[in-house]
């Protein structure tokens, strides 16, 4: 079960990138989306204007409850015994919209228009919701695999706003392939934002000699998870441990070629799309190019930190240093150390003393919640307690 | 299996044959430096393109050499506990520092930077120590600011042999499944001269990491024609390693393939497919021994920060015609002792034995001559050419290009032919290589 794990001390960066709507899981076969438009803000301070899905809370369609949406939207995660998934949709956009998952079958209803030469074309890969309309996309034999959904209509523009996220299914509990067992996954979904061809869209200028088509994409910002460095976060399904196997299910919704490289202990490459490999790769890097998925193994990492970078060196936030698309596997042997620096000291009671009593939201997080139990009482306390005077929780 | 032959006389003299009995004592091929422990340091220097500019570059010299470009090539044994120690000379405000992918890697002293320790001046020195516990091809580079320093120069190869490697038992990854006869480095990057400008000129800050667009490609820090012309020439003081390979028939060349720029880089070699054996310093194997996983390419997909290791293979079987000339002056034998269709020493391919060349070669005045044809298609012969032609085939053998095939980076700033290429030559038998 994939639980909402919040990584440490990042609550002021949360809701401003959907972070809560991104962690939110659907285990039913039957999943309720929303795509709207949203706004992100680069570190640099930058806000772009986004597409992407919000999970609708009571899955009832016919009302908005009013949910933030994301990119990458919602993670879906089907049960091993699901064959079947149903994505029902509602479009709060002002063009019509799809769904399609490569490397997922489906009947496929495809949509064309004629042009200004009169030429019949495709405009999206399978039927269309309308705007303001409601509609249903169904998977009747789900692959287990690391997989991406989005849009599938106009996707040169579609994806790049935002329509994506990712949906995985595991060959058995605890079982990503058959004979790939794992303890806890990291999802690592890379993208892009070329902030030109967000305003173009937005503003009704893309196709226009403002900005004539993805052909001048000029990426500037480079995601992990919806945010670059420093906020770009493994999603986890819980809070790592020393010593367990960790699957990395890296997945691109961008445009271009990215090298996700992995600084320490190799990894073994296990699968490609979905589809199991018949001997894993030992390598420390993989090549995850437009629309991959690449499942690897990190066998039993102590604590530590584990960093991940792009070797394609996208590393810069527009012209800042230091950004772009890399994040940590942070292994940390201490429930108590709150602030994440390796020690657990008076720091993090003070931590703790500041949340005393705080009732803990996916919108109010709190980082002394150690147990995630919604409070911050005297079990954490105790938590903390039984940690207090490591010094060693990074190290491995 | 028994077979013999015979045509008319002896082509290869006798003095030739006692010759090619010395050829097994060659050294290795690879430049570099050996041993246990390592000193860099991280300064500036100006490389030389063949386009004319000098550029300015940051690179690890070896102690307190010269800036090179790429770092000091590594050449250690399995097993060995490596000690590499860097002290920073770069510009001041500029952390530097080492990564060693593939590697188990222990980091002390300067100070934590993103991705591992660094320097932050000369005074800072940081130790980085591991121990080479697996065979293969390695790169290193910068993990400090990355995207800058991998571009400004801050790149290198190391190769680990086996246990068990001798000048004379040359294997990549200790079985005999991973012989070879010969083997050459090339180290991959590409360059975009503006953001070196931009840093001599001290606007660092200007660099557009998202701008960059290269015109520069290389193979170990030259771009062509330079990557044929001597290696450590004093004319290119920072660019020490050159890569020109070369072969005689029936030898195994091992291609050790580092790709250190930032660009994918399809590297095209004529001649013949190769057989990939290993990447990332790991075998292609199910067994951990003989490369059973290994493919056939004849385009090796260089993927940044990956190496590859890939053996080629020459004999000139199945060109459908006698490689070594049929006819008045070309007479020689073809001699399988051993079965296997090849003459012994030649390495002719019996069957084709006596088969002459299947066109008329036009006149010489209706040819058009490059400086690698030598006046005949003989292995190892030459002929008359008009004054000024050929010179740079002196022993008669075939040129093949071992490039990029993305064709723009045959260039050098828009001229062609440069860029990311080289030729690999299989020489005539009684040439001894190296």
């Amino acid at each position: 079960m994939k639980n909402n794990y919040i990584p440490l001390g990042l609550k002021s960066f949360l809701g401003a990138l959907g972070f809560v709507a991104i962690a939110g899981t659907c285990q039913a076969a039957d999943v309720y989306l929303v795509a709207k438009q949203f706004n992100t803000t680069m570190p640099d301070g930058l806000s772009v204007s986004m597409w992407g899905f919000a999970e609708d809370a009571d899955a009832d369609l016919s009302t908005d409850g009013g949910e933030m949406a994301s990119a990458p939207g919602p993670m879906i995660t089907v049960a091993p015994g699901d064959s079947v998934l149903n994505i029902h949709v509602r479009n709060d956009l002002a063009e019509p919209m799809s769904l399609v998952i490569p490397g997922q079958t489906a009947g496929m209803s495809p949509v064309m228009f004629t042009d200004s030469t009169g030429r019949s074309r495709v405009r999206s890969f399978t039927h269309e919701t309308a705007p303001g309309g409601i509609e249903t996309y169904s998977w009747n034999a789900m692959r287990p695999g690391s997989y991406v959904y989005q849009s599938g209509t106009h996707p040169a523009v579609q994806v790049q706003m935002g329509l994506y996220g990712a949906v995985t299914k595991d060959f058995a509990a605890g079982m990503a392939y058959d004979g790939v067992s794992y303890d806890n996954d990291a999802v690592l979904l890379h993208s892009e934002i070329d902030p030109a061809l967000h305003e173009a869209v937005v503003g009704g200028t893309y196709g226009t000699v403002d900005y004539p088509s993805t052909i001048n994409y000029e990426p500037r910002y480079f995601l992990i998870n919806g945010a670059p460095y420093p906020d770009a976060m493994p999603l986890y399904d819980h809070k790592p441990v020393p010593g367990e196997t960790v699957l990395l299910r890296f997945m691109s919704a961008g445009l271009q070629t990215h090298i996700p490289t992995l600084v320490g202990p190799n990894m073994d490459v296990v699968a490609e799309d979905g589809n199991l490999y018949p001997y894993a790769r030992e390598q420390y890097s993989v090549l995850l190019t437009a629309g991959k998925t690449i499942d690897a193994v990190m066998a039993s990492p102590l604590q530590g930190i584990y960093s991940i970078y792009d070797r394609s060196l996208d590393l810069t936030n527009a012209m800042d240093s230091d950004g772009g698309m890399q994040t940590r596997v942070t292994i940390n042997a201490c429930n108590g150390d709150i602030d994440g620096d390796g020690m657990v000291d008076l720091q993090d009671f003070g931590i703790l003393r500041s949340q005393w009593g705080q009732i803990c939201t996916v919108d109010n997080p709190c980082s002394a919640d150690i147990n995630g139990d919604g409070s911050v009482d005297l079990q954490d306390f105790g938590i903390l307690r039984v940690d207090f005077g490591r010094l060693d929780c990074l190290t491995p | 299996m028994n077979r013999i032959n015979r045509k008319q006389g002896i082509l290869i003299p006798l003095v030739i044959m006692l010759l090619m009995l010395f050829a097994a004592q060659a050294q290795a091929i690879i430049d570099g430096v050996t041993g246990t422990t390592f000193h860099f340091t991280a300064k500036e220097g100006h490389i030389s393109t063949p386009d004319g500019n000098s550029i300015l570059m940051w690179g690890y010299a070896n102690g307190n050499n010269v800036m090179q470009y790429p770092g000091p090539t590594l050449i250690v044994d399995q097993n060995d506990v490596i000690t590499i120690t860097l002290t920073n000379e770069l510009p001041l405000g500029n952390a530097v520092s080492i990564l060693f992918p593939g590697q188990d890697v222990a980091a002390s002293g300067g100070s934590q930077g993103l991705l591992t320790r660094e320097s932050n001046s000369p005074a800072d020195t940081v130790t980085y120590t591991f121990t080479a516990s697996h065979p293969g091809t390695y790169v290193y580079h910068s993990g400090t600011q990355p995207d800058l320093q991998i571009e400004m120069g801050l790149v290198g190869a190391i190769v680990v042999r086996p246990a068990g490697y001798t000048d004379l038992n040359r294997t990549a990854y200790g079985s005999s499944s991973t012989a070879y006869d010969y083997e050459y480095l090339f180290l991959l990057t590409d360059m975009d001269p503006i953001i070196h400008e931009l840093v001599e000129f001290g606007q660092q800050d200007e660099v557009d990491n998202a701008k960059r667009a290269p015109v520069i490609w290389m193979i170990n820090g030259r771009a062509a024609p330079d990557t044929l012309a001597p290696a450590y020439t004093p004319l290119l003081p920072h660019q020490p390693y050159n890569c020109l390979p070369r072969m005689n028939p029936g030898g195994k060349l091992l291609m050790r393939i580092v790709s250190a720029g930032r660009d994918l880089h399809p590297f095209h070699h004529h001649g013949n497919n190769s057989t990939v054996i290993a990447k990332d310093g790991r075998l292609l194997s199910t067994n951990g021994v003989d490369p059973d996983l290994a493919t056939s390419e004849f385009t090796i997909q260089a993927i940044p920060e990956e190496t590859v290791d890939a053996i080629f293979e020459w004999t000139g079987e199945k060109l459908g015609w006698d490689m070594y000339g049929t006819g008045v002056g070309y007479e020689h034998d073809c001699v399988d002792g051993n079965g296997d269709d090849f003459d012994d020493v030649t390495h002719e391919y019996c069957p084709d034995h006596g088969k002459p060349l299947p066109v008329v070669l036009p006149e010489k005045q209706d040819l058009g001559f490059g400086g690698w044809w030598g006046g005949s298609p003989y292995m190892g012969s030459a002929e008359a050419l008009p004054p000024g032609e050929g010179g740079l085939n002196i022993n008669g053998g075939y040129f093949f290009m071992w490039h990029s095939h993305t064709e723009k980076e045959l260039t050098n700033f828009d001229i062609f032919p440069g860029g990311m290429m080289t030729m690999m030559v299989v020489e005539p038998p009684h040439i001894i290589i190296p």
